[in-house]
């Protein structure tokens, strides 16, 4: 297996890592960088769980390679906020949004992203931005606490 | 109370280093979490363990620990919830902590750390209360002792003793005289103050202390911990269950590969890497003997004909069905249809293991810490006092994660590697090589009078055994208890009944799955019912109001009903369908709205749920185990299935096991119906079984059509992609 010296931005943060090129943003978080907040799911691209911010924009990090990041803002859910006040973290505390809570980081950064770009969403508007799969069924609440967020 | 550890009794690990120093032990050894908890160390602060459950530090910290597995359903909050009532501390000063395996948590009721069934909450109610009760008395005689004062002239509130002898009152706080007070005698018959004053805690909305940790990225689960020196593994299992290696090909450049027996475990410089040369190594393998069963065409034929006829376990029998059904005006026959399921945990199985010639610890997400102890001693040879397991949070355990294959795995490739190791399934092999919920074939016979009374209830269930597989000792005379969970002592007027078991002999492992037998056995009776109802000419509520013998069973069919505004007519092209079951300790009822989406498909609008399990402890987490529990059966109702062609499963990732999203998720509205006194119900399983039945009824009630075979695939399933 041949390695390469890469450089990314990582919660504002330069890290050099030497790996695998091909290997997915996702792994290089989790076990070279020690970011296991973000999580793997399924390696497809089919659950959401390993969502991270690329430049602002939600991603999956289980099939887009370390390579493709260089160069780019990655922000994981350690990164959202360096006192856990985001008023997403707050959201999911006062509506006890979690029960595992394994799917709750790439749920947490695709609604934040979605509230970036559109502060007061419809519940049409939450259906067809977040599609992060929750094995719990937590949806409800996930719901409540985005209205709660946008004062609905 | 062997649930009170007193210095003898702990076995080892930080509580007896702990009670035999009277402290001394640092915060973050004393969570036995992973590497990361090291990092939390606060140096100046000494811990003392004032019983199994309770550490308390100098700087009043407060860590409660908890025997029960925690996966979602707040177990982790909820015990040490009720052990606070009695401790009298602030709760937004409590954290809480998984306990290691230990005989100090072994359920009082089951004799297990398995965490099933939703059985901790009613299990462990009453002695958790005494826990802390018997922690709070001991910290005040440490602190009376200190005063030289009787305890009579003790208060205490918010983790603070007062001594009322003098004036002004002095007090201590609970970290002042927690090491003295780990060295006194356990109370064994403390005084619950909850007695006479009510509870302050227990009843309560109180936010769970593991939610911060689930929104910052900071929560440890199982595939979360790091061990110094660990390697990184990925699994292969046998394409076929039972096979066992006959060969392992050469190891990926820069790998290793460890034949396990039963599956190989291949490093990696990372998980990715251990995928990948899991995938690519070259394995042969020996099948199990014998011809198999194990084509879902051929195990259907096969249940074909062990409901038709044949002899069968008798799991209740009442009366004389056959002079019953002799008599009967009108006969209605029934055959339900149920498949084998996945668990389709978040997380994957994966578990950490560091073996050496005198010492074995296992981190896992697993939901039987004893049950690992078990495994660990087996395979190592060591003594329990040589091993500690240490549960870590689940991502999902769903009756999963009980099982010990992933943890045997990793013990034995720490065992061959002679280092940490850090084993991870892919997602394919997750699904591939589940345990299954079983694939079931039900056929009712109902005989009815000319006033649609149930003289005659005949059920006979053909379905593979899971206590058979697992716990072979329970199964008596081919009578497997689990697959008649919910299907026997129902609380319908019947006169004369027979339920029996034909065991089917498949060549698919089965496992446990989030509402156990319950969930193909409600689906059954809550259909029948029903149909029944139908042959009868009555209303679905109506019919079940008149025959329902249970006072408790009848309020919350008449809470949901009521909540979901049965007897109103619905919205045009919507219809509702109802379902009622007592299990777990608990009564649920559920009304599912649905509405015509296009000509083949349907939308579920709403479920109105009512649940009355006695004493509730957390009103919220209840809440939310409701509305998990409806996703949970709605998932598996609409789309859930695992087929099988010559032993290789259907579904290899989440892009071919279809499953609840945000678009499909109805509006859930849960009711608590209280019955004053009653003993604490389950919760964790409880909300799953009626929302399969319901749906049917009301697609019943929308087009006329019944539906006996799951999954319903009433709607296309969710896009999976962005």
């Amino acid at each position: 297996m041949a390695t390469s010296t890469l450089t990314l931005n990582v919660n504002g943060t330069t890290r050099t890592v030497t790996v695998d090129p091909n290997t997915p943003l996702l792994w290089v978080l989790r076990d070279t960088l020690g970011l296991t907040g973000t999580k793997y799911g399924c390696g497809i691209e089919a659950c959401g769980a390993c969502t991270v911010l690329v430049d602002g924009g939600a991603e999956k990090s289980c099939d887009m390679s370390v390579t493709e990041a260089v160069g780019r803002k990655i922000t994981t859910i350690e990164g959202l906020s360096p006192t856990s006040t985001h008023p997403v973290q707050v959201a999911w505390i006062a509506k006890q949004v979690p029960q595992c809570g394994y799917c709750q980081s790439g749920m947490i950064l695709a609604v934040s992203e979605l509230l970036k770009s559109n502060p007061k969403p419809t519940d049409a508007q939450i259906d067809s931005a977040i599609n992060n799969l929750c094995v719990c069924g937590t949806y409800q609440r996930v719901r409540e606490a985005i209205h709660f967020i946008a004062g609905n | 109370m062997n649930q009170i550890a007193t210095p003898a009794v702990a076995r080892r690990g930080f509580l007896t280093g702990a009670l035999a120093t009277g402290g001394g032990l640092m915060i973050g050894t004393a969570v036995p979490v992973s590497g990361r908890a090291a990092t939390v160390t606060t140096k100046a602060v000494t811990t003392s363990a004032v019983n199994a459950f309770v550490v308390i530090g100098s700087d009043d910290s407060i860590t409660i620990l908890s025997s029960g597995a925690e996966m979602g359903q707040g177990v982790l909050s909820s015990m040490p919830q009720i052990l606070a009532e009695e401790l009298m501390v602030d709760w937004t000063r409590v954290k809480t902590a998984p306990a290691p395996s230990g005989a100090q948590y072994l359920n009082p009721v089951t004799h297990s750390q398995s965490t099933g069934g939703s059985n901790n909450m009613r299990s462990w109610f009453k002695p958790l209360l005494k826990i802390g009760a018997a922690a709070r008395e001991m910290l005040v005689r440490a602190a009376a002792t200190s005063w030289g004062v009787t305890v009579d002239k003790c208060t205490v509130a918010n983790g603070v003793i007062t001594n009322t002898a003098v004036t002004p009152n002095v007090s201590l706080s609970y970290g002042a005289v927690a090491a003295a007070a780990a060295l006194l005698p356990v109370p064994q018959s403390p005084t619950l103050l909850s007695a006479t004053t009510g509870y302050r805690l227990i009843g309560k909305p109180i936010l769970r202390p593991d939610i911060p940790s689930k929104v910052n990225g900071s929560a440890i689960f199982g595939i979360d911990v790091r061990i110094p020196g660990m390697v990184y593994a990925a699994i292969k299992n046998a394409p076929l269950a039972g096979s066992t290696v006959k060969s392992v090909g050469a190891a990926p450049s820069g790998s290793q590969a460890v034949n396990l027996g039963d599956s190989v475990a291949v490093t990696g410089a990372n998980t990715w890497a251990a995928f990948q040369n899991a995938r690519s190594i070259s394995v042969q393998w020996t099948p199990p003997a014998g011809t198999l069963l194990n084509t879902s065409a051929a195990i259907d034929t096969k249940l074909v004909s062990l409901i038709a006829s044949g002899p069968a376990a008798v799991g209740e029998k009442v009366g004389d069905l056959a002079a019953a059904m002799a008599g009967a005006k009108q006969t209605v026959s029934m055959t339900y249809d149920l498949p084998y399921l996945a668990h389709a945990c978040m997380e994957v199985l994966n578990a950490t293991a560091n073996v050496t010639a005198t010492s074995c610890e296992v981190w896992a997400p697993t939901q039987g810490a004893d049950l690992n102890l078990y495994t660990a001693m087996a395979l190592t040879g060591l003594t329990a006092d040589k091993i500690t397991i240490h549960p870590t949070l689940l991502g999902g355990g769903l009756g999963r994660k009980f099982e010990q294959d992933f943890v045997a795995q990793a013990i034995k490739a720490s065992q061959a590697l002679g280092k940490p190791v850090h084993l991870t399934w892919s997602r394919e092999e997750d699904f591939g090589h589940d345990l299954y919920r079983p694939v079931q074939k039900s056929k009712v016979t109902v005989g009815l009078d000319a006033g649609g009374n149930i003289l005659g209830w005949n059920n006979r269930i053909a379905a593979p055994s899971v206590l058979q597989t697992h716990f072979p000792k329970y199964v008596v005379n081919g009578l497997d208890t689990a697959a008649l969970a919910g299907a026997t002592g129902l609380f319908y007027k019947m006169n004369a009944r027979l339920v029996d078991y034909a065991m089917l002999n498949a060549n698919v492992p089965v496992g446990f799955w989030r509402s156990v037998g319950e969930s193909a056995n409600v689906f059954v009776i809550e259909s029948a019912i029903d149909e029944v109802a139908a042959a009868a000419g009555k209303d679905p509520l109506a019919y079940r109001q008149a025959m329902i013998t249970d006072s408790c069973a009848l309020a919350v069919l008449n809470a949901a009903a009521t909540a979901a505004g049965w007897g109103t007519k619905p919205a045009a092209g919507h219809a509702r369908g109802i379902a009622v079951y007592y299990g777990f300790g608990s009564y649920v009822a559920q009304v599912v709205e649905i509405a015509q989406a296009t000509a083949t498909t349907i939308k579920v609008v709403r479920v109105c749920c009512a649940i009355d399990c006695g004493q509730v402890v957390n009103p919220d987490t209840l809440i939310a185990q409701m509305q998990g529990g409806i996703v949970h059966g709605l998932s598996a109702a609409m789309w859930g299935q695992v087929t099988f062609a010559n032993g290789a499963a259907s579904v290899r990732n989440f892009n071919n096991y279809p499953l609840v999203r945000m678009p499909q998720m109805p509006k859930v509205d849960v009711q608590i119906v209280n019955t004053p006194g009653a003993p604490i119900g389950g919760a964790g399983e409880a909300g799953v079984p009626a929302v399969a039945p319901a749906l049917a009824n009301a697609y019943f009630a929308l087009t006329g059509t019944r539906l006996r075979k799951l999954p319903l695939l009433l709607a296309p399933a969710p896009r999976y992609d962005d």
